[in-house]
């Protein structure tokens, strides 16, 4: 058995060690100064109080009354240097500095102009060469009082898999749930992910971008990052005096709900560089409505809070964060059945066997779930460029989920499970030379799975406790100001010991350990300022979950049986990618390709096997085993501006995906589906600002790659479906209000989606829209564009 | 100033990396047993004649394992041709020790059960005899009518929330009862 803890202990040892070395072995002259003027590219007016800032160092300066700034005290290298003006569109540009420079930036304030000066590059020194979109604060307000899943799928290539209109979990590239790693605030976030109705627990009002990387990144990210990650950035906090602070609130129609949540966040009088932030935040829906019936029994209340406060000095900052989020969410009722009959019945129907008039009571099955995470981080600065990084991150996810049952015991859940995790990052950030500089980190991650006595019900998933370390060294090598290569590899070791009643009721304590590697190289190149491209090829791995280990008996949510086989291996994959960023015709089209090919050895899935009779009737029996697959897709983004404010767009995605020892189409892989929208956008209509009007059409075609004798009913017709927004700001002295309509399904289109688990029972949400308010008041606005 | 720096950052290191041992239990130690308390492991299905004291047949199907595992053990008697006969049908729990008889629970929740049966090709036909408290059937205590000889599938479905009201279900009829499926068991029926 391979002890995690020592090991830790040693190469954290080893690490600290080195960062101790390689202060002492800083010789290079950092005394190089950039400095320079922040111009207005409009009327070449310099442009006070623009933010120059630095990514890589974590430094940066304002702007003086003149426009002019200056940042001394720098060692030679490339650099991406971020400028942002409120009112602006941030420029990013790579500056390579060999002596000092004077520099002037130009920024636009018009935003149909500025895509012509846009250098399309956002911070190379993450993820470079890997295929990666971001959903910015614009964009996310858009879909304010949606869930994470529903958000990041304006993506392309990223759909939702969903169990009816309460729970969707996010699908990059075709894969889902345990192979989607989430980063919650730079925290590997733990919870259930194993279930397919189990959505991700965090609240999308405290993010302000979220960022999603297409490829398999095990070497930065650890294990599970197979299909991708998903990371959501928290808002940095201020650093200056002053407190501000913004509201947002959203009505919904569908459902006939809508949320709330509130921010302050401010710096301390006398204390330099500290900075805090509150944030609180509500939602509530009722029963969704298809276009035809009402979906009963699918309400939701969440409820979360957060609070943090950091200090940012020269030495490096230092933060404490902690948030909760809860969250209970009615299961379709129709979608509860006891048998295949029953699954028959419903699919021969065609109509949900159970619907109630509209309400807001949310009744068995239903869930609940809490979830809390606390994150100390401190970064520390070993000298100009060189950076060790202290991540602790504490997270408990509390379970329950409830189903009619006899007796007066729906009050009882039937499923009560507590997730602990502690996980641990030691970052060193350091600087070999202006041709090598990455990343030399450890991790650690340490979990115990509780079921809660007390259910009445042999538990879906045993009792386990989990401790993995790895270790990863990620290095970049800048060439020129148009080339950036990057390579990195990972260990790592996971052991898992599982406490079991095994099916004779004898209590067994099986132990796994699995020792895994990741290795990636990629780089990113500047074929021109107007064309970039990236490549990519990595490895990332699973170990398998213990649910599929030690499933044994009915899974409900499906009327299956559901059989682990405890000999299964890690999964592993090696994934490659090609993005390619351009724009064209003078900044009038821009377009966005990815390609991609991955492999993966021992993907588990579920594999039919044969029907099994109990007391309760038949039901189709399904076992895990490991097969190698693979997936290959497109993904396509095309932006042109037809004339002036009017840009038309389009994103396309497909995926592929094959079963190779079987020979089959992988189940449940997501239908190639298009996007066309026509955006209008005007700088001013009136007193409103930054009006932006667009209508999208999406067309989703029927899934025909399927699987064989697997699935108990066809996969649904394609559909088409409208949507329209409108957002607009209006400035109110130094706040501002923004403003924005949305509609989905705006024709009412009766239709059910092939990556909806509840596509047996029940039509898809109808005709909905949402209105929005977003207030921001007092210092410490964040720019928008 | 260098090396207290670094020292402070060692110390802090060492915190954060000791401070991830769990304090709570530990998740392996073995947790009591669970009793499963609601599951239906025997169905009995007890035909006797009022007129005759001694004529008992029982019907029984029996799957201790519950899902999955082995399929359930069902005996069967040949029943008698022409006759009426009383008709109980009762559930059990025997997978706990000792046997629990769930046919309680049902009766209980009267109005949120029912039990449907079928006879596929055997001439036999089955008449409720008891009522929910609105008066609507359950089908614990039942009237079976046997014809002529012949032979089918005796099935047997315990509906968990039914729609009672829904066309043709209270005469049990089960096509548009809706609800879940807690038993649904098949007994060979042989009538000579």
């Amino acid at each position: 058995m391979l002890s995690v803890g020592p090991v830790l202990k040693y190469v954290l040892t080893l690490l600290i060690l080195g960062s101790v070395v390689a202060v002492h072995a800083q010789g290079s002259p950092c005394d190089l100064m950039i400095s320079g003027e922040v111009i207005d590219d409009h009327d070449r007016t310099p442009l006070s109080f623009a933010e120059i800032f630095m990514p890589e160092l974590e430094r940066g300066t304002i702007s003086d009354e003149q426009g002019r700034f200056s940042l001394p005290g720098l060692c030679p290298g490339s650099y991406l240097f971020r400028v942002t003006h409120l009112g602006c569109e941030p420029v990013e540009r790579r500056i390579v500095l060999n002596k000092d420079l004077v520099v002037d930036f130009r920024l636009e304030h018009h935003h149909e102009e500025l895509r012509e000066l846009e250098v399309i590059r956002s911070r190379p020194d993450e993820n470079v060469g890997q295929a990666h979109s971001e959903v910015d604060a614009a964009e996310l307000e858009t879909h304010t009082g949606r869930s994470l899943a529903e958000v990041i799928s304006n993506i392309s290539g990223v759909t939702v898999l969903s169990s009816g209109p309460t729970i969707g979990k996010p699908v990059i590239h075709g894969l889902s749930g345990n192979r989607v790693l989430i980063l919650n605030q730079g925290i590997r976030q733990e919870d259930q992910q194993w279930g397919t109705d189990h959505a991700p627990n965090l609240d999308p009002f405290t993010s302000d971008r979220i960022t999603i990387v297409k490829g398999a990144a095990s070497v930065q990210y650890g294990a599970d990052a197979i299909g991708g990650v998903v990371i959501t950035e928290p808002v940095e906090l201020p650093r200056g005096p002053g407190v501000g602070g913004e509201i947002r609130t959203v009505g919904i129609l569908n459902g006939r709900g809508g949320g709330a949540s509130g921010m302050l966040h401010g710096g301390v009088g006398g204390l330099r560089g500290v900075g805090w932030r509150i944030q609180g935040s509500a939602r509530q829906l009722g029963d969704a409505a298809s276009p035809d019936y009402i979906l009963s029994n699918t309400g939701l209340r969440e409820a979360g809070g957060s609070a943090s406060v950091g200090v940012n000095r020269h030495w490096g900052s230092a933060s404490l964060y902690y948030s909760w989020f809860g969250r209970e969410l009615g299961v379709v009722r129709a979608a509860h059945i006891g048998n295949l009959t029953d699954l028959q019945n419903a699919i021969s129907s065609g109509v949900p066997w159970y619907v109630a008039p509209f309400g807001y009571q949310i009744e068995p099955p239903r869930q609940a779930v809490q979830h809390h995470l606390f994150k100390a981080e401190t970064r520390y600065r070993i000298s100009d460029r060189n950076m060790l990084l202290l991540t602790y991150g504490y997270q408990a996810d509390d379970r329950q989920e409830y189903d009619n049952r006899r007796g007066g015991r729906s009050e009882r859940p039937s499923l009560d499970l507590f997730l602990v995790s502690h996980t641990a990052d030691v970052v060193l950030n350091h600087w070999l030379g202006p041709h090598v500089h990455g990343k030399l980190g450890v991790s650690g991650v340490e979990q115990a799975n509780f079921n809660i006595p007390g259910t009445g019900i042999r538990p879906l998933i045993p009792n386990y406790a989990e401790r993995s370390g790895g270790i990863f060294l990620l290095e970049h090598f800048p060439f020129g100001e148009r080339l950036e290569l990057e390579a990195g590899a990972r260990l790592e070791a996971t052991e898992l010991r599982v406490g079991r009643y095994d099916q004779n009721n004898v209590f067994v304590t099986p132990e796994h350990d699995f020792v895994n590697h990741a290795l990636s190289v990629g780089g990113n190149w500047s074929l021109r300022d107007s064309l970039f491209l990236r490549a990519n090829i990595s490895s990332a791995f699973r170990p398998p979950h213990v649910s599929e280990l030690y499933s044994e008996g009915l899974h409900h949510g499906s009327a299956a049986i559901e059989l682990g086989d405890d000999a299964l291996p890690s999964e592993r994959s090696m994934k490659a990618t090609l993005d390619l960023d351009g724009n064209w015709c003078k900044g009038r089209l821009r377009t966005a390709i990815t390609l991609y090919h991955d492999r993966i050895a021992d993907f588990i899935m579920l594999r039919p096997d044969g029907v099994q009779l109990t007391i309760r009737g038949a039901f189709p029996v399904f076992r895990y085993v490991a097969t190698e697959v693979r997936l290959q897709g497109v993904d396509l983004m095309a932006e042109y501006r037809i004339s002036g404010p009017l840009s038309w767009r389009v994103r396309y995605s497909m995926v592929r995906g094959r079963d190779l020892s079987a020979n089959e189409w992988l189940f449940q892989l997501p239908s190639d589906r298009l996007e066309n929208s026509l955006v209008l956008a005007r700088e001013r209509i009136g007193v409103w600002r930054k009006l932006e009007f667009s209508i999208t059409s999406q067309v989703v075609a029927r899934q025909v790659r399927i699987p064989l004798d697997l699935d108990f009913m066809d996969p649904p017709p394609g559909y088409h479906l409208l949507g329209a927004s409108i957002t607009m700001a209006l400035p109110l002295g130094n706040n501002e209000l923004r403003i924005g309509i949305s509609g989905t399904n705006l024709l009412d289109q009766a239709y059910r989606d092939y990556m909806d688990r509840f596509r047996y029972y029940i039509d898809a949400r109808g005709m909905d829209l949402s209105l929005w308010v977003r207030y921001a008041f007092g210092a410490h606005r964040t720019p928008r564009n | 100033m260098q090396q207290l720096q670094n020292t402070l950052v060692l110390a802090l290191a060492i915190l954060l990396i000791s401070s991830c041992k769990p304090k709570d239990e530990d998740p392996i130690a073995p947790p009591p047993p669970t009793n499963e308390e609601e599951v239906i492991t025997s169905v009995t299905v007890t035909f006797s004649d009022p007129e005759i004291m001694d004529d008992v047949f029982v019907f029984k199907s029996q799957d201790l394992d519950g899902d999955g595992g082995n399929p359930p053990v069902v005996t069967t008697v040949p029943l008698p041709a022409g006759r009426a006969l009383n008709m109980l049908v009762t559930f059990q729990n025997e997978s706990s020790t000792p046997a629990v008889d769930v046919t309680g629970e049902i009766e209980g929740e009267a109005s949120a059960h029912q039990v449907f049966f079928s006879t596929g090709d055997a001439d036999m036909s089955i008449l409720y005899g008891d009522q929910d408290g609105d008066g609507l059937p359950l089908g614990l205590v039942n009237v079976a009518i046997t014809g002529a000889a012949s032979s089918g599938t005796l099935t047997l479905t315990l509906r968990h929330d039914p729609d009672k009201n829904g066309p043709g279900v209270a005469n049990g009829d089960i096509t548009s009862a809706g609800g879940v499926t807690d038993v649904e068991v098949f007994f060979p029926l042989v009538i000579e």
